[in-house]
Formats: C-alpha cells, structure tokens, sequence
C-alpha cells in the first residue's frame, strides 16, 4: 500500500488577500452610504418604539383582511394563467435548438431581457396609469413578470431536450408546430408545470409588493395602515400572509416532487 | 399496397459535413421497389449518412437523390414535408414519446396525413385511429395500445417505432441500427418484423446493420461503404468473408457478429 501524498499546504496568501478584499469593499461601500454605527445605535430606541407599538398583532383586524386576500390570489392566479401561456411561445423562440432562425432568435431574447430588466414595481405603475388603479393593473403587471420568468427558465431546458425525437417528428413530413408539440414540448413539460407553481408563489409575494402602487390585493391595505400608524394591524396582516404563503409554498412543493 | 412505389436513385451523390467529414463520395446507386437491402460497413463508414439523404434529414452537397423520379428536395417545406410523408424511419434509439400511450406514439406517424388542427387538437379522424391500430396489429402489440411507452420492453418499444412507420402507409421503411440496442433474441424478432413487413406489404426497406451474420442471414440485397464509397452490391447469399474484409479494411471480430459461432 503506497502512503498517501502529504496533505497541500493552505494557500495563505490567497486567502487573506480574499479576506482583507472583502473588508475592504465592505468598509468602501458602508461609507458610500454614510452608514455610521454609532448614530444607528442611538437611533435604535426608535426601532425598539415600532416594535413595542407592533405588537400584539390585532386579530380583531383579521377578518377583514379576506376580501384583499382573496383579491391577492386572484390576482396572482390571473398573473400565472395568462404569463403561463403566453411564456410559452417566448420560451420556444428564445432556444437556440428549437427557434425559427437567427433574426427571431435575436428579438425574443432581447424581448425576454427586456421584460426581465424591469421590475414588477414597474410594470404595475405603468398598467396603472394605462388602465387605472386597481387589481386589473397588478394582474396585468403579473402577467408580465410571469412571462420573464418562465420564459427565462423554460426556453433553458428546451434547449437541453433530446432532440431525437423532435427529428422523428419532423423525419414522419411533421411541420415546425407539430415538431414543437409532439417532438419538444412532451420533453420539457415536466420543468413548464414546476416553474409555473414557482411563478405563482413568486405572484403571491409579488402582489403585496405591488399593493403599495396601488394595484389591488393585500398589499393595498396594508399601505393603508401603515399610513394610519396602526402598527398592530400591520403585523396581523404580515402574520397572515407569511402563513400564506407558507402553505402555497408547501402545497406547490408537494406537487413538484409527485411530478419528478 | 405499395407496388410499383419506393423506388431511389442516387447520382453523382456526395455529402461533405461542415468539419470535413466525407459522409457520402460519388454515390451512384439504385433500389427498385420492394427491395430488402442491408447496408454494412464500420462505424463512420456513411451508413446513417445514405438514409438520412433519402428523407431529406441530411443535404447533398452535390448530385442528388429522387425517391420514385422525384428529386429530394433539398429545402426545408410543403415538398419535403410530402416526400417525408411517403418515408417511414426507425431508430436505434426508438425515439417514442415516453409519457404518452402506445396509441399516441402511432398516431405521431399520421401527422402528415391529417388537417393540422386536427393532430393539435388530437381529435384524429376514426380513418387513421385504424390505420394506426392496424399498425399495430401488424407487429402483434394491439394489447399494448393504451399503455404508456416508458412501460414497454426494448424490443416492444422498438415494435412501437416500427408501427409509427407503418402508420405513415409509406412506399419506403429507412430503419437506421434498428437492433443496436437490443438483446440478441430481441434483435432476431424484430429482423423478422422487418423482413415479414417488406414481404407482405412490398414496402422498400433499407436498414443499416453492423452485425454482419444479421445482414447475410436477413438481407436480400447487401451494400457496403467505406469512407462513404459505395465498395460492394450484391445479394447477400453470395456475400463471402473475403467481401467483408473488404468493406471493413480489416479481419473481423466477434464484436462484428451477433452470434460468435458465425465467425468462420
């Protein structure tokens, strides 16, 4: 039996130069933005007020947080049904293996990073303006962060499928549609039906942000209150929908692993 | 069925692939209608490269191919998609959709045959339901029809893949390593599918074998390439050890039969 090799020296060098590169960026950027520890812990009484003034969380409230809740889901459904389709062909164009040449390649992914550069927050105030304040706006502003989102990580796994069976399509006089139907899509359905569960709990969380805008739901209200001061109620609804979202995460999750 | 159909003519063929590869070298070659040809030779020797030429999956680079007079166009669209029609292809890797039924799988071969919107919808008219089931009546898996691909054998799938073909009704069967991944029972089942279909059905069939006891026990008609070059045709009962020497450049080994008893 051969003795093992001695066991590598550490990279000393390396790694202080990583660590004091770190604390260095670190250091450079606290002073970029005035960041001062001393004044945040003389202001931290002020914190410790909130926190005292946000709790207990007002269950009385509770009740009426269903109608924005529900409005929420809604919201977050209409967002993943219609970006959910419409993503589809996004995804299909933007692979590389599947596309219909290069010029269509090139403009839906520059349609796709475009969709992707811009937030939620965004499209929301834009929809907003364009069809006025209200859910119709975030479900609007939901569809089009759902479309960034699944067509981003769906047209990647198109473009790992076998495509042997894409050539048996087109090998039987197959078209470029039925190609994509019957040769691609069986392959990457497993991947759409997850992302799609990921958009929708990504859409729950999103449509609270985009309450704050002014695009319906539970983040609407609580704008409100928080506007009002009234910290207890605040924390009832952040409660509320954590528990939520929870759940979502745990029932698309449990849906995921059947579909592996 | 197919009587005076499946006719091809190579003239003047060469295929240059984009890195150099020769995949086909001045080939002149042609198959009359019903023939039951093996094509052998060793790996890289243009084998796939000749089948894929006839559908169109692989472009000339000069000379052409016609399937019964017609020349194979060499353009993806409505012409090709026609001849495509009229061409039934098996695989080594069989290439079915796993997750869908039998039936499904079959189906696939109807494609060209259907109003589009029809196939989208999979709303298949009652005509081609029994033309596909015929299908695969004709490969004895009618039993299996509503069960999922991903739950079939390799050679059942295989049968699946032949039953697509046939679902096409095509006047010529390209079957490229049909049995490369099969088991030596498995592989003379489905070499008996093949030449059985060809007798009944007078369907031209081409299939490339690299078992060289396969080609002299099944082919009709034996060509080998080298290179590319089409280096011998003839009928396989006259086919001798010298010939394949000759196709291979080299002796050959029990990794070049299926049965080692077959090594003379």
């Amino acid at each position: 039996m051969s003795a093992a090799p001695p066991k590598p020296a550490r990279n000393w060098p390396l790694l202080i130069g990583t660590l004091g590169f770190l604390v260095a960026m670190t250091w450079w950027s606290g002073h970029g933005i005035g960041f001062s520890l001393s004044e945040l812990l003389c202001n931290l009484t002020g914190g410790q007020r909130l926190l005292r003034e946000s709790w207990p969380p007002d269950f009385a409230f509770l009740p009426r947080l269903y109608g924005p809740f529900m409005e929420t889901i809604y919201i977050a459904i209409i967002g993943t049904v219609v970006g959910g389709i419409l993503a589809i062909p996004v995804a299909v164009l933007a692979a590389r293996n599947l596309t219909l040449g290069k010029v269509v390649w090139f403009a839906d992914r520059n349609f796709m990073n475009i969709l992707r550069t811009l937030p939620d927050l965004f499209w929301a105030m834009m929809f907003a303006a364009a069809v006025g304040f209200g859910p119709v706006a975030g479900a609007l502003a939901l569809s089009v962060f759902t479309i960034a989102v699944i067509s981003k990580l769906w047209s990647e796994s198109l473009e790992a499928i076998d495509m042997g069976m894409p050539e048996a399509v087109r090998a039987v006089g197959g078209t470029w549609l039925q190609m994509i139907q019957f040769g691609a899509i069986p392959q990457g359905l497993q991947h759409y039906v997850s992302y799609a569960l990921y958009a929708f709990e990504l859409n729950v969380r999103a449509s609270m942000v985009l309450g704050l805008v002014g695009a319906g739901g539970i983040g609407m209200i609580l704008e409100t209150q928080r506007a009002n001061f009234e910290y207890e109620r605040v924390t009832m609804i952040i409660l509320a929908v954590l528990v939520a979202v929870l759940i979502i995460e745990q029932i698309s999750e449990s849906i995921r692993k059947r579909l592996a | 069925m197919n009587k005076n159909q499946g006719s091809i003519r190579f003239t003047d063929g060469n295929i240059v692939y984009p890195n150099g590869t020769v995949g086909m070298k001045d080939l002149n070659l042609e198959i009359r209608p019903g023939e039951f040809v093996v094509i052998v030779g060793s790996s890289g020797a243009g084998k796939s490269t000749l089948l894929r030429a006839i559908n169109g999956l692989n472009r000339m680079s000069s000379g052409t191919v016609e399937v019964d007079g017609t020349i194979v166009p060499q353009k993806d669209g409505r012409e090709l998609r026609l001849l495509r029609k009229r061409v039934g292809m098996i695989f080594q890797d069989f290439r079915l959709v796993k997750r869908l039924t039998v039936m499904s799988n079959v189906l696939i071969g109807r494609l060209a045959h259907v109003p589009g919107w029809r196939a989208m919808l999979n709303l298949w008219p009652v005509h081609d339901r029994e033309v596909a089931m015929k299908a695969l009546e004709r490969v004895g898996i009618t039993e299996k029809a509503w069960v999922k691909a991903s739950q079939l054998s390799g050679g059942q799938q295989q049968r699946v893949g032949i039953a697509r073909a046939l679902a096409q009704e095509p006047a010529i069967i390209l079957a490229d390593e049909p049995v490369a991944s099969l088991d030596p029972v498995t592989t003379h089942q489905i070499m008996k599918d093949l030449v059985r279909i060809n007798r009944e059905l007078g369907i031209t069939t081409l299939v490339n074998l690299h078992f060289l006891d396969l080609a002299r026990q099944y082919g009709q008609r034996i060509i080998g390439l080298r290179y590319g070059e089409l280096v011998y045709d003839g009928s396989a009962a006259n086919v001798t050890d010298e010939d394949f020497r000759d196709i291979y450049g080299r002796d050959f080994t029990e990794d070049d039969v299926l049965d080692e008893d077959a090594i003379g």
